[in-house]
């Protein structure tokens, strides 16, 4: 580090930040001071983990009675041990915005290693939050169950959950609680030296996840439909939303890109295939309800897959796959010439250039088309109501086909109730319909990031 | 094998090494063809009479031919771009096509390698003789031939990757069962790269310079062990010391492979070629062959009007 160095030295000056030398010192120790507290945080995080073991932080144990609660959350006391998040959100965000700029003036050479271990902990805390948060809520959502059912004992922690859990739950369990919180670890880790701005878009994801942790109930995620709007909550609506998601992505994601790379590197240009081109951006355009008729035709009645979440997932999945082909033509189309020659040059069949050169150039633009157009479906409701999606749902779809209900749609009913209540709670569904969509588009831009960064 | 590469006498018989050389179409006569400087009156020779034959000089050497192109012509669509080149590629020599631009050059080596079928629209006729095949038969494997016929481009294209998978790549796909590594180092070698780049193979191909990346290309083009390598103008977008570097790469390779390459530069095609054949487009845009012959004579003794004026810079 050489604050005291000559100016003249062209080593010694950053274009790249461009700030004049005082203003970077100050710039400098606050950026120490935010790495320095966060690995204290973390590290207290982890003792505390540890050391109280995981029944302590994971659970409520119950003590909030459900009548005195409404879907927006005032009065709810934050449990103590989630006290840390108040100011590991703002480290996180504070860390990641400034640090690898910090890491490349001080160590250039190191940099590439330290800004993946920057990278580690930047995300470190948005993967505890997630794990927390959702085991926090299934505890709640078992707690609740074991009321019902009077059995006794039940404290939500997540070696009970564990055991308590079955089929569809136990897969969410291990997906959401741990595949997911790791995966952010993980990449996280991989992409930070790789993107140009990765502070803003961890920062973003952070502050949506802070706005549910600070607005919204946990209970009002994690309990059913009900008469009463105080009692009333958002479970089926969302793991409905995400399960359909999860089916329609599945279905449309490997047809629309595979209809992509067949028509931007298969098809011959002839009369036919310019018919299909354009006719595939006509059906980007067919209003939603059209397909909502077709899907209440085709899968509900013929198919007999009745109102279940797999006909309302085979619908989405006509509904936005022509949006992923055409965004993923785009994204072919973007494969330099050169790549695809340099390919052929070398005795590569079309396949092997597809599969080795094409698509990994293409994959994050294809990604990116595909979680927009998924972030169109997640606020479709026409054609779920056509389709005869139901709006009292008070089970969880255990398996594709079951019934089920989708965020939009509980909204759409509870705002068309008279009691003020059911409004309250629908402004508060309206939330968190944004912030899912809010971090899908993050994830978006991220991986678009990405594929432009790469290499 | 033993080279000799300008052991190009003045011939006084050439018609018999003539002879023993595939050139299929009739041996050149022998000097002057009846075009020869005849047709400099008709301006500065960018108008070209279709019924003139291009002038031949005489094989000054006993040589194999690696391929023989014959009657090859070339459309885009509706647009013809070569018409009926007759043109023998010796092998273990670098033939260099000359001439300026849109004379057909690139199109004629993309003919080589079948890169043309990539092309929606484009086709080719002709014969284009390689190991006692045609080609251009519909039933040659296009895959095939290119990986016998290996090309490295104009401007540097290694591959988003790091710098073994791009030299490796081309070997994987091929189903080389060999030692990787050791494939790799000796591709790299060959390019006279090793040494620049062994320490961080991990490295991302594009993270080289130009004249390294263009070097990694061939490096890359080498380690599916063609036969015969076009280039593409392979110099064009580099520095003098990387052109230099790239020109004695390109002689060293010739002990082991044949190579074609185009190129603008004059005194380039000088230095690395053996043989040269000089092409210009007419009015019509039809690119056509005017004069083929050792380097040497073509340089220091054309036989064309429009080939003199072309080397020594009064056009093109």
């Amino acid at each position: 580090m050489s604050a005291a160095a000559p100016t003249a030295r062209p080593s010694s000056y950053s274009p790249r930040i461009g700030l004049r030398r005082s203003a970077s010192v100050g710039f400098m120790a606050v950026a120490m001071l935010a790495i320095l507290a966060s690995m204290v945080m973390l590290g207290a995080l982890i003792v505390e983990i540890l050391l109280d073991g995981a029944a302590h932080l994971f659970t409520d144990g119950g003590a909030v009675e459900r009548d005195t609660r409404s879907g927006l959350v005032s009065d709810l006391p934050t449990p103590e041990s989630m006290g840390w998040m108040r100011w590991a959100v703002p480290l996180a965000i504070l860390l990641p915005a400034i640090g690898p700029r910090l890491l490349r003036r001080l160590a250039p050479k190191l940099s590439r290693d330290m800004e993946r271990i920057l990278g580690l902990l930047a995300v470190a805390p948005a993967a505890i939050f997630i794990h927390i948060l959702y085991v926090r809520f299934e505890s709640a959502y078992l707690i609740d169950y074991a009321k019902l059912t009077d059995i006794s004992g039940a404290s939500g922690n997540i070696i009970q959950l564990f055991a308590e859990a079955s089929g569809f739950q136990f897969v969410r369990l291990i997906i959401v609680g741990l595949v997911l919180p790791i995966a952010i670890l993980v990449f996280g880790a991989r992409w930070a030296p790789r993107m140009r701005r990765p502070s803003l878009l961890i920062s973003a994801i952070l502050i949506a996840a802070w706005l549910v942790y600070l607005f919204i109930d946990p209970w009002f995620l994690s309990s059913f439909p009900s008469r009463k709007p105080a009692e009333a909550g958002l479970f089926s609506a969302v793991t409905g939303t995400l399960y359909m998601m999860a089916i329609t992505a599945a279905l449309a994601f490997p047809l629309g890109v595979g209809a992509a790379i067949y028509l931007e590197e298969y098809a011959r240009q002839n009369w036919f295939s310019r018919i299909i081109r354009v006719n595939i951006a006509n059906l980007a355009g067919v209003p939603s309800i059209i397909y909502g008729l077709l899907g209440l035709q085709v899968f509900v009645r013929v198919m007999e897959f009745e109102r279940s979440v797999l006909a309302g997932a085979c619908t989405m999945a006509l509904l936005v796959m022509p949006i992923i082909i055409v965004s993923a033509q785009e994204a072919l189309r973007t494969v330099p010439p050169s790549m695809r020659e340099a390919a052929y040059a070398v005795g590569a069949t079309r396949w092997q250039v597809v599969r080795y050169h094409v698509l990994p150039y293409a994959f994050g633009g294809m990604l990116t088309g595909n979680i927009l157009a998924m972030s169109r479906a997640i606020g479709e409701t026409a054609p779920l109501i056509a389709i005869g999606a139901l709006t009292f749902i008070a089970f969880l779809a255990d398996s594709p086909t079951d019934d089920f209900t989708v965020l939009p749609i509980q909204i759409f009913n509870w705002v068309s109730r008279p009691q003020s209540g059911f409004h309250e709670i629908a402004a508060a569904g309206i939330i968190v319909l944004l912030l899912i969509l809010l971090l899908m588009n993050a994830a978006a831009i991220i991986m678009r990031q990405r594929t432009r960064t790469d290499w | 094998m033993a080279r000799n590469i300008f052991t190009v006498m003045r011939s006084s018989t050439p018609a018999a090494t003539a002879e023993r050389s595939s050139v299929s179409a009739p041996p050149p006569p022998n000097l002057p063809p009846p075009n020869t400087k005849q047709d400099a009156a008709a301006g500065v020779g960018v108008h070209i009479d279709p019924t003139l034959e291009a002038v031949r000089h005489d094989f000054t050497e006993e040589v194999e031919m690696a391929v023989q192109l014959r009657d090859v012509s070339a459309y885009y669509g509706t647009f013809q771009a070569v018409d009926k080149m007759t043109i023998p590629v010796p092998r273990n020599r670098v033939t260099a096509l000359i001439g300026p631009s849109g004379c057909g050059k690139s199109t004629l080596l993309r003919c080589l390698n079948r890169m043309n079928d990539l092309i929606p629209g484009a086709r080719v006729e002709g014969n284009i003789e390689f190991e006692g095949r045609n080609l251009l038969d519909p039933d040659v494997d296009a895959v095939d031939v290119r990986r016998r016929i290996g090309m490295v481009f104009q401007k540097p294209n290694p591959f988003p990757k790091s710098i073994y998978e791009n030299v490796a790549f081309g070997a994987r796909i091929n189903g080389y069962s060999g030692d990787m590594d050791r494939l790799v180092e000796d591709s790299l070698r060959r390019a006279a790269l090793w040494d620049e780049v062994k320490d961080d193979l991990s490295k991302s191909g594009l993270a080289l310079s130009g004249g390294q990346q263009q070097r990694l290309c061939i490096a890359r083009a080498i380690a599916v062990q063609p036969e015969i390598i076009l280039m593409d103008e392979p110099a064009s977008a580099l520095d003098p010391v990387a052109t230099l570097k790239i020109e004695d790469l390109m002689r060293e390779l010739a002990e082991d492979y044949t190579i074609v390459v185009v190129t603008h530069n004059m005194q380039q095609a000088g230095r690395v070629s053996d043989y040269t054949a000089f092409l210009l487009a007419g009015e019509e845009r039809v690119g056509r062959l005017v004069e083929f012959g050792p380097t040497q004579d073509i340089f220091t003794n054309p036989l064309d009007q429009r080939t003199e004026d072309y080397i020594t810079g009064r056009y093109g």
